[in-house]
C-alpha cells in the first residue's frame, strides 16, 4: 500500500499520496561542471591537509564518535535536548491520522523553517476541510517522515494548484527594540546558499 | 542568528538606509551520544588508495571474494580509520588522476523534466542589491494568508537597525505592515522589477516583507523565495524529503 498523509479534522480523516517537490522539477536547474583536456566531465576528489592521501568518492565514512574515538553504531546512539535530557524516538506519523489544528495564523506558517514541500493528491478529501482549504484556511499538524528523535510540524495549504504540506521546523524571532541596535557590518557577508550548482 | 550582513533597502517614500540583516535559524538539533557523553560527527578514511572495488576487480579479477578471505587487500591499515579534518579540493579525470591545468569550466541548463537544453561558457551574475543599489519597496501588498499559499519560502533576513534613524526607519515599515495584515513585495533595479540577487552569482529570490509591531518593539523579516506552490510538470521522486 502507498504511504499516505493521513489527517483528522473534526473527526473525519483524509488520506493524502504525496510528492516531494523540489525548485528543479519546476523551473529545471543550472550547473557548472568542470572539463578536462579531453572535454570529459572530472570529478571532484579531496586531498588530506598534509597531501598524504587523495580522497576519491567511496574512500570515506562517517559517523559518530565518543570522546575516546570510539565508534557508535546506530543501533547505540541516544540523543539529548539542550539540557542533556535523554530524548525518545518520536514515530513516524505516515499512514497515522495527525489531528489538525487550526485554522492558524499565516504568520505560523512563516515562523517555521522550511525543510521539504510535499505536493499532496486526495481521492476522497473530507468536504468540510475542502471548502475550509478551498476559503484560505491554513491548519498545522505533527509530521515525522521517519522515526528519528525530532518531529517536525507540518502545514496544509492549499491553492487553485492544490492542496500541499509544508514541513519544517519552528523558529523564534528577537524583538528589535531602540536600544538594542546592532553594529552595521564592515563588508558583505557571502551567504551559504546558491541554487547555481557548482558541480565540479 | 547566523553572522550579519548589511543590507541596502529603500521605504515607500524611496528613502534609503543600509541596515544589518541575519539569517533565521532553526533551533540546533538534539545532541547525539550514549550514556550521558556527546558523540560528534566526524568524517574518516574508511579505504585507501587501489583498494576500492574497481581496484581490486583491476588487480585480482572478478571472482575476488576468496582473496579476501584468505588475505585483507582491501584494507590500506596504514590510512584507514583515521579521521578526516580539512581537506583541499581537488579536480581529477575520469581514470582518477588529478587535473595539472586549469580545466574549461561550462554551464548546463536543464529542464523540469532533466533533459539538458543548454551548454554555454559561464557568465557571471551580479548582484542586483548592494551598497549602491537598494531593494525597493514596490508598493505591492498582498494579504500574508495569501502569500503563505502562493509561495514556498525556504530563507528569512530579520533586518535590524544600527541606529536611531535606521529603528524610526524599520519601525514605521514593520508598523505599516503589521496595521494593515499584508506583506510587501520588494523589488531590484531601477523600478524594482527585478529579483532580488544579494551576492555575485546568488539566487534570484521574490522578497517580501513582513513586519510585526509590539508596543515600541518590532520584527521586520524579509521572507526569500525562488519557488511557487504549483505542482511539478515532472515526476518527482516519491516520498523522500528533498
Amino acid at each position: 500500500m502507498a504511504r499516505e498523509i493521513v489527517v483528522s479534522f473534526q473527526g473525519t480523516e483524509s488520506s493524502f499520496a504525496f510528492k516531494s517537490m523540489d525548485r528543479s522539477a519546476l523551473y529545471g536547474r543550472r550547473r557548472r561542471v568542470a572539463l578536462d583536456a579531453d572535454g570529459t566531465p572530472c570529478a571532484r576528489a579531496s586531498l588530506l591537509d598534509d597531501g598524504s592521501l587523495l580522497l576519491r568518492s567511496g574512500m570515506t565514512g562517517q559517523g559518530y564518535f565518543l570522546p575516546d574515538g570510539q565508534f557508535l553504531k546506530q543501533s547505540d546512539l541516544e540523543a539529548f535536548d539542550a539540557a542533556g535530557t535523554p530524548l525518545d524516538k518520536v514515530p513516524s506519523t505516515i499512514g497515522v491520522a495527525q489531528e489538525l489544528h487550526g485554522p492558524v495564523s499565516p504568520t505560523e506558517v512563516l515562523d517555521m523553517r522550511l525543510e521539504s514541500i510535499y505536493a499532496l493528491e486526495s481521492d476522497g478529501m473530507d468536504p468540510a476541510l475542502k471548502n475550509e482549504l478551498d476559503s484560505g484556511s491554513i491548519f498545522r499538524f505533527d509530521f515525522n517522515f521517519r522515526e528519528d528523535y525530532r518531529a517536525e510540524t507540518a502545514f496544509l495549504v492549499a491553492n487553485d494548484n492544490g492542496a500541499f504540506a509544508l514541513v519544517g521546523v519552528p523558529v523564534t524571532h528577537e524583538w528589535s527594540s531602540f536600544d538594542l541596535a546592532v553594529e552595521l557590518p564592515a563588508d558583505e557577508t557571502d551567504s551559504d546558499d546558491d541554487d547555481l550548482d557548482f558541480d565540479f | 542568528m547566523t553572522a550579519m550582513r548589511r543590507l541596502h533597502i529603500s521605504n515607500a517614500g524611496a528613502r534609503n538606509a543600509v541596515i544589518a540583516a541575519s539569517s533565521v535559524q532553526p533551533p540546533a538539533p538534539p545532541r547525539m551520544g550514549k550514556s550521558g557523553q556527546t558523540a560528534t560527527f566526524r568524517r574518516y578514511v574508511a579505504a585507501g588508495e587501489g583498494t576500492l572495488d574497481a581496484d581490486l576487480t583491476a588487480r585480482l579479477g572478478d571472482d575476488y571474494a576468496q582473496a579476501l578471505i584468505d588475505d585483507d587487500p582491501e584494507i590500506a591499515f596504514d590510512v584507514v580509520g583515521r579521521f578526516i579534518d580539512t581537506t583541499q579540493t581537488v579536480l581529477v579525470t575520469e581514470a582518477g588522476e588529478p587535473l595539472f591545468a586549469a580545466p574549461q569550466i561550462v554551464e548546463i541548463s536543464y529542464g523540469p523534466d532533466g533533459t539538458e537544453l543548454e551548454r554555454k561558457e559561464p557568465s557571471e551574475t551580479p548582484a542586483t542589491v548592494t551598497d549602491a543599489l537598494p531593494a525597493r519597496w514596490t508598493g505591492r501588498t498582498m494579504p500574508t494568508g495569501e502569500v503563505v499559499r502562493k509561495f514556498a519560502f525556504k530563507r528569512t533576513l530579520q533586518l535590524q537597525h544600527v541606529d536611531g534613524v535606521t529603528f524610526d526607519f524599520l519601525y514605521a515599515m514593520a508598523k505599516e505592515l503589521s496595521e494593515g495584515g499584508v506583506m510587501v513585495l520588494l523589488g531590484a533595479g531601477d523600478k524594482g522589477k527585478d529579483p532580488l540577487i544579494l551576492q555575485l552569482n546568488g539566487s534570484p529570490y521574490r522578497g517580501f516583507l513582513e513586519g510585526r509591531v509590539d508596543g515600541e518593539r518590532y520584527i521586520l523579516l524579509l521572507h526569500l523565495s525562488n519557488m511557487e506552490l504549483k505542482r511539478p510538470t515532472a515526476k518527482a521522486a516519491d516520498g523522500e524529503p528533498s
